[in-house]
């Protein structure tokens, strides 16, 4: 009896060591996230490719989870320009949305280059708990264009390539992909059953049950005819002048990157078929610019560029720009839109007693993307600690340049970027700290040249250097 | 400008030997601004010269008139002394007679008479008013007459200033045209030049006349083979005889010029007067001058310069013809051309040695590239082709052997 009782305590006792041992190990190592359900949006309507995915994350694990991962294969991560995230909160009614921080990560460990980016839960995810998260993630330069060379009789197809399986680090239960094009004539789709088609919509999925890192390559092959607007290079200057006006120039170099154009061109037919012919090409471009707006130029290398429309109402104003010829597949054109704003709409006083200026970082013109962005921001003589404060990462330096009337130099602060699609036009600031004895520098400069110089000559003439009377 | 007549008659009235030099003067730059119409610029200083002229002496007529008939008026009031009537005119006279009289008085005794005085004053006035009775008009109407000048002068300016701004400021590389819905701009050149500058390559070579050599340089950015400089004139002669050749013998000049794209201005859209089809002749003739084969009645009609279904088989098969009016016939169904004012006369053709590659908005600039040569060229091997094409080979050795260029 006591042998027996000892050996069910010895082995209790075992179990109950190795089930703490399991315990500690399981705690070592990271908490078992699982997507219960994960439902994908790609929306290939415009040339930049929007992905709108909802992961109804459970943790399954035995401590809290902080933080969860999004992977990405290698080709595709170059091409993210934005990912954002919230967490659903609330019930049906009373749904509402926090944003979470998402920063790029590396594990050592990644299968084949996955790269990653990290959500942080805004209160870490206890054990068995689920949270629903909306993941917005943008993709430029995606949709590649085949045939690469079209005429101007044919219409522009393209190819994008992705994933039927949503490529992920956890298990996911349940998942489905839709995949919107932008009209009803699809060339081809690889086809991972179960796939269905339906108008302008491709549905993948439901697939279960799949399990961490697996990938289903699939190639949609369809007709996209909107313009592909690409900006290769953005130069924006952004001017403060405390006399009261923001003075903006922006140096454009845009291309359209569709399918090459190549042979003839026939202005005949351009313009008499215009729904057959040039389909891909772009004629007009929206440039969405802030209210009061005043001195607005469009010119370029050789003059100005007379085809321009202005628009301006209390609350935005608009301005339709034609370049000088219609853009078709790999025709370039570069261009200069400079325009005045009033500083009292973007100069403010924060409470710490610094300046600061609130203006939209990105590109003004809408629907293109922007490959590589540079904002100058030119602050008054006499500006101290400079510093920009932007929702996104960029890299930022700052330089000197020389105007009127400037003895010292102008402090600009120089942000760059690449790869900027239209949801960056968010504001940031810019502080800076300026003694208001500096405004009187330059008039106080100007007053007194011209004080010496008459000073000057009334010494002249009054002075006798005669030698004898 | 008008009164340049006017101007004419008042040199003859003392012809001297400088009024005589502004006559002869004025008529030969007449006669040479009918010749050619920029020599005007030698005819403006003649016409200003005369009309200033014309306007002085009318100046002249005028004011003496008044100033001689005011004293006329207060001088029957000079007996009542310090009348306020007299206008300042006649004081600053009565001042000048009397300092004068004074002056020559100063010499005789100081003692004198009012009546003295006044006896001469009157015989100096009385003698002057017979000197220029001859050229005296009415006081009223001279005084209007001269607001009237004044006037004139005034709008003259006006309508010189609105001239210069309309004529003569055009800068001919922006056109514009008023229609109803307002002011039209024809922006075709620049958008041409920058078309070229961005979505050409930067060593291709544009052929085009030498009018448009400059700004393609300055403008497009690319090298030009004749410009305005014009130092070289058998270049431009070859240029014109390719313009003026049939396609497949002006490809052949251009392809050894490593010529790329080739640059025509054609109005015939939107009626454009200084087009390439109306510089043409002055291409053939300046090609004919260092090219022999090339002859200037070959593209005209019993001695006129046609383009329509009347014109030369030479003219219709130029290169010149084709690149203007490739496609032309689409536009409106007939090919109506609106600076010839006629249906141009070969509407359907295809190219086959050139592709257009930009046409400009209102197609006033066209752009055409050359295309390059084919692989194989078919029917040389076949004998019984041979008599079919000796013909065409000899046209075309023909061509080769006045062709400087094989």
């Amino acid at each position: 009896m006591e042998g027996l009782l000892r050996l069910r305590l010895a082995l209790v006792f075992s179990v109950v060591a190795h089930l703490s041992l399991l315990v500690r190990s399981s705690s070592l190592s990271s908490p078992e996230l699982q997507i219960v359900n994960a439902e994908r949006r790609i929306d290939l309507t415009s040339h930049i490719v929007r992905v709108y995915l909802t992961l109804k994350v459970e943790n399954a694990g035995t401590s809290p989870a902080s933080e969860i991962l999004l992977a990405f294969p290698p080709t595709q991560v170059d091409r993210i320009a934005l990912v954002k995230a919230t967490a659903t909160v609330g019930k049906k009614k009373k749904k509402s949305y926090l944003p979470l921080d998402v920063n790029p990560t590396d594990l050592p460990d990644a299968p084949n280059g996955t790269k990653y980016f990290s959500i942080a839960f805004s209160n870490p995810l206890g054990m068995g708990e689920s949270v629903t998260l909306e993941v917005f993630y943008t993709l430029t330069h995606s949709q590649e264009p085949f045939p690469v060379e079209i005429s101007q009789s044919e219409s522009q197809l393209v190819y994008y390539r992705d994933s039927a399986v949503i490529l992920s680090p956890y298990h996911i239960k349940q998942q489905i992909t839709f995949i919107k094009t932008p009209s009803t004539k699809v060339e081809s789709f690889t086809r991972v059953e179960p796939t269905d088609r339906a108008g302008i919509e491709l549905k993948y999925g439901p697939y279960d049950d799949h399990p961490p890192y697996s990938f289903s390559p699939i190639i949609v092959h369809f007709e996209n005819n909107n313009p592909f607007a690409v900006v290769e290079e953005l130069v924006r200057e952004v001017e403060i002048s405390h006399w009261g006006s923001l003075q903006i120039t922006e140096h454009y170099k845009l291309v359209n990157a569709g399918a090459r154009h190549k042979g003839i061109f026939s202005r005949v037919e351009y313009q008499s078929r215009q729904s057959l012919s040039g389909v891909s090409s772009f004629k007009h471009l929206l440039a969405r610019l802030p209210p009061r707006v005043h001195s607005a130029y469009y010119r370029d290398d050789i003059g100005n560029i007379s085809s321009s429309h202005l628009r301006t109402d209390s609350r935005k104003s608009e301005m339709e720009i034609e370049p000088r010829y219609p853009l078709f597949g790999g025709w370039k054109a570069t261009f200069v839109i400079g325009y005045g704003l009033p500083l009292q709409d973007f100069l403010f006083e924060s409470p710490d007693g610094r300046r600061y200026l609130n203006f939209s970082f990105g590109c003004p013109l809408a629907e293109t993307v922007v490959d590589k962005l540079t904002i100058k921001v030119v602050l008054p003589e006499g500006s101290q600690n400079p510093s920009a404060v932007v929702p996104f990462p960029v890299k930022e330096h700052l330089e000197t340049s020389y105007s009127y009337l400037d003895v010292v130099g102008r402090t600009v602060v120089v942000l760059e970027k690449n790869n900027v699609v239209p949801e960056h036009n968010s504001p940031f600031q810019v502080y800076y700290n300026f003694n208001p004895i500096f405004m009187l520098a330059e008039p106080m400069m100007l007053a007194s040249a011209f004080f010496l110089f008459f000073m000057a000559c009334v010494a002249y003439l009054h002075v006798d250097l005669s030698i004898r009377k | 400008a008008f009164l340049v007549p006017a101007g004419i008659i008042a040199c003859f009235l003392p012809l001297s030997d400088a009024s005589s030099f502004v006559v002869l003067y004025i008529v030969t730059s007449v006669y040479f601004s009918g010749v050619m119409v920029r020599l005007m610029l030698v005819l403006a200083p003649a016409a200003c010269i005369l009309s200033g002229i014309a306007l002085s002496e009318a100046f002249d007529v005028f004011t003496r008139s008044i100033k001689f008939q005011l004293p006329g008026i207060s001088g029957t009031s000079q007996i009542d002394a310090g009348d306020a009537s007299s206008g300042s005119v006649v004081t600053q006279n009565d001042a000048v007679k009397t300092n004068k009289n004074e002056d020559s008085v100063k010499e005789r005794p100081s003692k004198k008479n009012k009546k003295k005085e006044k006896e001469i004053v009157e015989k100096a006035s009385i003698k002057s008013q017979i000197e220029k009775r001859l050229m005296v008009l009415p006081l009223e109407a001279s005084v209007i007459a001269i607001l009237l000048l004044v006037l004139l002068g005034a709008f003259y300016v006006v309508h010189c200033v609105w001239a210069a701004a309309e004529a003569y400021s055009a800068p001919s590389i922006v056109l514009t045209s008023h229609s109803h819905d307002g002011l039209h701009v024809f922006d075709d050149f620049r958008e041409a030049y920058a078309w070229l500058r961005h979505n050409t390559e930067v060593d291709d070579k544009v052929a085009s006349w030498w009018d448009y050599g400059y700004q393609t340089t300055a403008m497009a950015n690319r090298t030009v083979i004749v410009d305005n400089n014009t130092w070289n004139n058998t270049h431009i002669a070859t240029v014109g005889t390719a313009m003026s050749s049939p396609e497949k013998a002006a490809w052949e000049i251009f392809n050894s010029l490593d010529v790329k794209y080739v640059l025509v201005v054609f109005g015939g859209l939107v009626g454009y007067p200084s087009d390439d089809i109306n510089k043409f002749l002055w291409m053939v003739r300046i090609g004919g001058g260092v090219f022999p084969h090339i002859k200037e009645p070959d593209y005209l009609r019993d001695g006129q310069y046609r383009i329509d279904s009347q014109a030369t088989p030479t003219m219709l098969n130029c290169l010149m013809y084709k690149l203007s009016y490739y496609r032309f016939v689409e536009t409106d169904g007939k090919g109506f051309d609106r600076v010839r004012r006629t249906e141009i006369g070969k509407k359907h053709f295809k190219l086959t040695h050139f592709e257009e590659v930009f046409t400009t908005h209102h197609w006033m600039v066209r752009i055409y590239k050359l295309k390059p040569p084919k692989n194989r060229i078919r029917g040389k091997t076949k004998k019984s082709k041979s008599k079919a094409s000796s013909t065409t080979t000899s046209r075309r050795s023909g061509t080769r052997k006045k062709n400087p260029w094989h």
